[in-house]
């Protein structure tokens, strides 16, 4: 082969790993490096070893953000997996004004998070519409202080996740099945089984790949939460912080002149390996089954 | 195999590009610090030099004001030129971050003395007080030492333009909720009683007060008499009196006179608070009368202005934006220049005239523009109000109270307004978890 064959796929990929290497590995490298400084924007730093990762094996704010950073993922992903699915069966058919509600779910997908944070903080208020109509239905008798309250905070920014996320998702799975033939579902219905049957039967299996392409990308989505927290919590992450994230955490002690931006990029990286590890897990867990 | 060896060639070549950029970027240096002027170098008022502002050139009079200021100096003083850059308020911390590190900041930059500290004590800005002696005594006290570190020598910027709150109150929700509203709350006593009285009335429609914790907590607690920080930057709030005053917010709060949700708000929450009438006293600048006349034209018909409240013998707040001149520029004496040209009497007196702030030159505060109401509008009663109270104004906020500190502190005394915490726990968590971000003590 020519050289100049050789070489035009590396002319033609250069703008693209320019973009990559600048903003991808360049940064990444950079963080790897100020995990073991204690740089500030100000001041600058020096090398310390692994004093930011011990500082953060002691840390009650990292293990607080971390706990609930797992606690997001653990619910936030089997809501993310389940709810897009059904709701894209349910605007599936091809009848009269169903696009209208395909566009209706998927418009909080575009819509900027801090808009939809300001509509549910609205919602969730405690003299707001929601706690009027759980009053109104009996459901209870005092407003819940879905703002104000560090556990009910976190699930009201989960709540805001999950409703963010729906229309995405849904869009995936609409793809995944119409690619579902119609003749398993016939020659399920000719054997007697039921919408619930061929559901688990034949839906299910048959949009597997792409229900662990959806525990995956909402579980790196959960990983990295911090819009919701922030709008919906404030910028304290809730009474006493408790909501905070990690990487509602990492902004927050490396933002600013002041920034301890060698800690944050420790936190960022251990983030990292959290992140990879989860990925790594999920994508086992699909060879698995693919296997099986 | 000619094929593969070329590959992994490049590949090699790819990676290690890529590491040599990585590495070439890892300096591990601050910001770039310059040197003190020189008297040769002070004294040349010659060349280019750039202005950064916050945010003015959204206000097309402003916008004139600044562009006829520069025109003017550059006519009287020939041979110079200066470049005019207006930075958004969201980022412009991150991007004064990074002009700093590149040693490439503007000649003259407006900050506040919080937004400039941590590059302050870097030593990024040139000393005032060494580069002109006299220039202390023509400015305002108060807002001179803004820009002072304590425990440091020096003063590292020059105040620009002031503004200083006044208590703004809705007279219709006052009369609503029974009382009086040509008696203005002048003690924070009657302050909460008022805001106790009108809640009640309001029975979750309207409230008396929201806590906004963010702006007011700590300036409120300095309002009383409450030291904040020592000599040695050691947080200290945590005393009796701020103990009493978080267990009179926490009964505040539990017994409905704030809003429910106002423990976890932003400033922002207390302004569209007060701008839809569901607040009846928000405490700010004149500068926020506009914002309501164009917002909410009915809330502004029923506000009304009163004094700053603070305890009697204790500083009212003020809030200082200044002109600071890095070490770093390359034309100090023009820049300084600049810096006293635009913040002298007259150009001041201009810029009051254009936006409701205060001048922090003395000279220009004499001027009968700051004391004529006889209009009988808020806006120049409250111009009034805030220029005569400038005499026992400070920044209150400790330069130290940076985002970081504020949201640990805040962290805990929402929890003892909520009840999870004693006031005294809260209180000395906060002071705790203040000392160890600031390394108060160390």
């Amino acid at each position: 082969m020519r050289p100049r064959r050789i070489l035009t796929p590396w002319v033609l990929m250069a703008p693209a790993l320019a973009v990559a290497l600048i903003f991808h590995v360049v940064p990444f490298f950079r963080t790897v490096q100020l995990s073991f400084t204690d740089f500030r924007l100000a001041s600058g730093g020096q090398y310390v070893g692994l004093e930011n990762f011990g500082a953060l094996a002691t840390s009650d704010v990292f293990w607080l953000s971390a706990g609930n950073t797992l606690l997001y993922v653990v619910v936030v992903v089997p809501l993310l997996v389940v709810l897009p699915l059904l709701l894209a069966m349910l605007v599936q058919p091809k009848i009269p004004g169903m696009s209208f509600f395909r566009a209706s779910f998927y418009t909080p997908v575009i819509a900027s998070m801090v808009v939809v944070g300001l509509i549910w903080v609205f919602l969730l208020k405690e003299r707001g519409p929601v706690n009027w109509l759980f009053q109104t239905l009996s459901i209870v008798q005092e407003p819940l202080p879905f703002l104000t309250d560090g556990t009910l905070l976190l699930f009201s920014c989960m709540l805001v996740t999950v409703w963010k996320g729906l229309g995405f998702y849904m869009v995936i799975y609409l793809t995944a099945l119409a690619n579902v033939p119609g003749e398993l579902h016939e020659a399920a219905q000719v054997d007697g089984a039921g919408g619930i049957r061929r559901f688990w039967s034949v839906t299910v299996p048959s949009v597997r790949p792409t229900m662990l392409l959806v525990g995956v990308l909402s579980a790196i989505a959960a990983m990295k939460v911090y819009a919701e927290i922030f709008v919906i919590a404030g910028p304290t992450a809730g009474p006493g912080g408790t909501v905070r994230s990690l990487v509602f955490t990492i902004r927050e002690v490396g933002s600013g002149f002041d920034g301890q931006v060698g800690y944050a990029a420790a936190m960022s990286l251990v983030l990292f390996v959290f992140t990879i590890g989860l990925t790594v897990a999920l994508q086992k867990l699909s060879r698995e089954n693919v296997e099986a | 195999m000619t094929l593969n060896r070329t590959r992994r060639a490049l590949g090699a070549a790819a990676a290690a590009s890529g590491l040599a950029l990585a590495l070439a970027g890892c300096s591990l240096e601050g910001v770039d610090t310059g040197s003190e002027a020189s008297a040769d170098e002070l004294s040349t008022v010659e060349g280019e030099i750039s202005f950064a502002t916050l945010e003015l050139s959204s206000n097309p009079d402003l916008a004139k004001y600044i562009e006829d200021t520069i025109a003017a100096f550059e006519d009287e003083y020939p041979g110079t030129e200066v470049e005019w850059i207006d930075v958004p308020f969201a980022g412009a911390q991150e991007k004064f971050a990074a002009d700093a590190a590149a040693g490439n900041l503007p000649d003259v930059v407006n900050m506040n003395p919080n937004f400039a500290q941590p590059l302050e004590r870097e030593g990024v800005f040139m000393d005032i007080d060494q580069a002109d002696p006299e220039l202390a005594s023509e400015y305002v006290e108060g807002a001179w030492k803004g820009f002072q570190v304590p425990g440091t020598e020096g003063t590292f910027g020059v105040p620009w333009y002031l503004t200083s709150e006044v208590t703004m109150y809705n007279a219709d929700l006052y009369e609503k909720a029974g009382l009086d509203p040509d008696d203005a709350p002048e003690t924070f006593e009657e302050l909460y009683e008022d805001a106790a009285a009108i809640s009640k009335a309001g029975a979750g429609a309207y409230y008396g007060l929201h806590p906004a914790l963010e702006n007011r907590f700590l300036t409120d607690l300095a309002k009383i008499g409450v030291p904040l920080i020592d000599e040695d930057l050691v947080w200290t709030f945590n005393t009796p009196e701020a103990v009493e005053h978080v267990e009179m917010l926490a009964e505040m709060y539990q017994s409905g006179v704030f809003p429910a949700d106002s423990v976890t708000q932003t400033l922002n929450d207390a302004k569209e608070g007060y701008q839809a009438g569901t607040v009846a006293v928000f405490p700010s600048g004149p500068n926020f009368l506009n914002g309501i006349e164009q917002n909410a034209p009915q809330v502004f018909e029923n506000t009304r202005v009163a004094p700053q409240i603070a305890a009697e013998g204790e500083p009212i707040n003020m809030s200082v934006m200044g002109l600071l001149i890095p070490k770093t520029s390359e034309n100090k004496g023009t820049a300084l220049a600049f810096t006293k040209f635009i913040t002298n009497a007259e150009n001041q007196l201009a810029f009051s005239k254009v936006a409701p702030v205060l001048p922090s030159v003395t000279e220009a505060l004499e001027d009968p523009f700051f004391q004529d109401d006889s209009d009988g509008t808020e806006l120049s009663k409250a111009i009034k109000l805030s220029a005569n109270g400038l005499e026992r104004a400070e920044n209150l906020t400790p330069v130290q109270y940076d985002d970081q500190v504020k949201n640990a502190v805040l962290a805990k005394i929402q929890l003892a307004l909520t009840g999870e915490l004693s006031a005294t726990d809260a209180l000395d968590q906060a002071v705790e978890a203040a000392n160890e971000i600031t390394g108060g003590g160390e």
